[in-house]
């Protein structure tokens, strides 16, 4: 038992110094030596990733290792998935990301993307210049917990307005809780569209998100 | 004393100096024409113009553009190949009579990869190829034009594009794919960047020569993507290079710096720019005026007025460009751009100049009392 310490000692640390090859290595290690998957991704991964949160904290890391943080734990877990069997790793939330009609930009919307699913959630993206209506059609199809739309320009914030009018009509505005986000969002205006959440940045929006979910997901035996 | 020209305000204040008035400006690309711009115009408001002072060609790199039911109506799929391999991109490329893009004009952009050219290691190497490819040759007719055509009215700054990083973190690779390649293959990321600022030198010297009155070195800078450690090591030797360039041809350097720069605040104040181009204060941005000013004080702020205020209405817009003026009392070194983001709605043009026709300097906050009660 105290071997595993170490295997999931070596992938916790592999996470939290962002060293791809020490976590691969570290996975193939521990699935070799039979610690269990689910406690080598809670006990090593996760533990590892909870770490990178507490250097974001204290600004030791930024928002790019963060990114990479979440890149080290895939390959991770690309190494633990084959031996879970039976077992399974239950998604902590579903979220559908898009942003609204007219506006390209990407940045924003793909790093929640990225940070979302690293912390357990199910991301469905559909990606940029999304009409109102595919959003709706893609929370019925898909019922998320959780709706976030993005825009960067004030002349495209109107269509989180419409998407968010859409899901009413839709009698699907009470079972997905909306957070927006992007530079020219205010609070007041999400206020007034009648989102429940702006978030300030990436992260306020992780945090939001996972605060909304509580800690009903996350590893569970199959 | 007569009031300066618009030109000599804006020039004035870019050179630190002070001004008659607070300088209003607009950017060419996104001035809409008509009877409220000529008024706006008429009171106070002055035209800033960045245009590009060269041209380029790839002599060995073959491009193939395609478009259609195979690769999509909406979408451009460039192929670029080399004799060391071939990269693809997908652009939304400027739009055709009637299109318009979230409703902004296109005029003076380039167009939006909405696929970028890097997606895995190995395009490094082909998207070096091209960088060392590149022959820049000076074309300074669309500054000379601009110059003509504006007279006292405004000011033309010459183009440059996005910093070698930034080039590669916004147009070429992603931020988020070039964190990652950044964290994996560093080697490839550097020597692309190394090419990039090797080649660019070359740039940095046409503009510096070109007859615009300063240079604009992009840079859509935003701290919470471009953290300390990047800008120290990538950013800021990239544009002490450029600076020293263009002060040796006694031109004043400006760079977009449009996004939250809280964290990067301090080391903004050791660069050599010598003008923040739209500076978004609070809401969009995280650091107030005069935070920046008392920093930066051998530097020339020229604010973004904040496109979330325009969404609050017109009280709100004259109050936050009142509160905004009574912030940088006694209102040196800064100067007032109407948006660098989106068109601005007649009305709010109109609000804008209403306040900057009447906001001598140097500002009190007796004299914007006088501007505030002037309004009601």
């Amino acid at each position: 038992m105290a071997g595993h310490q170490n295997h999931l000692k070596a992938l916790k640390d592999g996470v939290a110094n962002l060293d791809f090859e020490g976590v691969q290595r570290a996975a193939e290690d521990a699935m070799r030596e039979g610690v269990p998957p689910v406690r080598a991704i809670a006990e090593g991964l996760a533990a590892g990733l909870a770490v990178v949160g507490e250097k974001f904290e204290r600004r030791e890391y930024f928002l790019s290792e963060l990114v990479v943080a979440a890149e080290v734990m895939k390959t991770g877990m690309s190494v633990i998935q084959p031996y879970l069997k039976g077992e399974g790793v239950k998604a902590r939330g579903k979220v559908v990301l898009a942003t609204v009609r007219g506006d390209y930009h990407d940045i924003g919307k793909s790093l929640v993307a990225t940070l979302l699913s690293v912390n357990g959630f199910d991301v469905i993206d559909l990606g940029v210049d999304v009409p109102a209506e595919t959003v709706v059609e893609a929370v019925l199809e898909n019922r998320p917990q959780i709706l976030g739309l993005s825009a960067l320009l004030t002349v495209t914030m109107p269509e989180m307005e419409r998407v968010i009018s859409g899901l009413r009509a839709a009698g699907l505005r009470g079972r997905v809780r909306v957070i927006v986000g992007g530079s020219p969002v205010t609070e007041e205006f999400a206020e007034k569209i009648g989102a429940d959440y702006r978030a300030a940045d990436a992260v306020d929006g992780i945090n939001k998100c996972m605060e909304w979910v509580g800690s009903t997901g996350g590893v569970e035996s199959g | 004393m007569a009031d300066m020209t618009y030109r000599e305000r804006i020039l004035t204040t870019l050179h630190g100096k002070r001004a008659d008035k607070v300088p209003f400006v607009h950017l060419w690309r996104r001035l809409q024409t008509g009877e409220a711009e000529r008024e706006a115009r008429n009171r106070c408001m002055g035209v800033s113009w960045q245009r590009p002072c060269y041209v380029q060609s790839m002599p060995h790199v073959e491009i193939v553009e395609r478009r259609g039911p195979s690769v999509g109506q909406s979408t451009t799929l460039v192929e670029y190949h080399t004799p060391v391999g071939t990269v693809t991109e997908r652009l939304k490329k400027e739009p055709g009579v009637g299109e318009w893009k979230a409703q902004r004009s296109w005029r003076d952009v380039t167009p939006w990869a909405v696929e970028r050219r890097i997606k895995k290691p190995e395009d490094y190497d082909v998207v070096r190829f091209m960088v060392e490819d590149t022959v820049y040759k000076a074309d300074y007719f669309p500054i000379e034009q601009a110059k003509g055509w504006l007279g006292g009215d405004g000011i033309i700054y010459a183009n440059l594009p996005h910093s070698p990083t930034q080039m590669l973190m916004i147009d070429w690779v992603g931020t988020p794919t070039f964190y990652i390649h950044y964290a994996r293959h560093r080697d490839k990321v550097e020597e692309l960047y190394r090419a990039l600022d090797r080649r660019y030198e070359e740039i940095y010297r046409i503009a510096a020569e070109s007859p615009a009155d300063a240079v604009m070195f992009g840079d859509n800078l935003d701290g919470v993507l471009v953290n300390p450690n990047l800008f120290q090591r990538y950013f800021m030797p990239t544009y002490e290079k450029c600076a020293r360039i263009v002060h040796e041809q006694g031109k004043p350097l400006a760079s977009h710096f449009d996004g939250r720069l809280g964290i990067l605040k301090d080391l903004i104040a050791k660069c050599p720019q010598d003008i923040i181009e739209a500076f978004h204060p609070p809401p969009m941005g995280d650091l107030p005026v005069r935070e920046a000013l008392d920093l930066w004080k051998d530097k020339v702020i020229l604010i973004g007025f904040p496109g979330s205020v325009f969404s609050l209405g017109t009280d709100a817009v004259r109050k936050y460009m009142l509160d905004l003026l009574r912030s940088v009392i006694p209102g040196d070194r800064i100067g007032v751009e109407a948006s660098t983001e989106n068109l601005v709605s007649d009305e709010h043009l109109l609000v804008l100049s209403g306040i900057l026709e009447k906001a001598t300097l140097p500002l009190s906050n007796e004299s914007i009392s006088k501007i505030e009660h002037f309004l009601e």
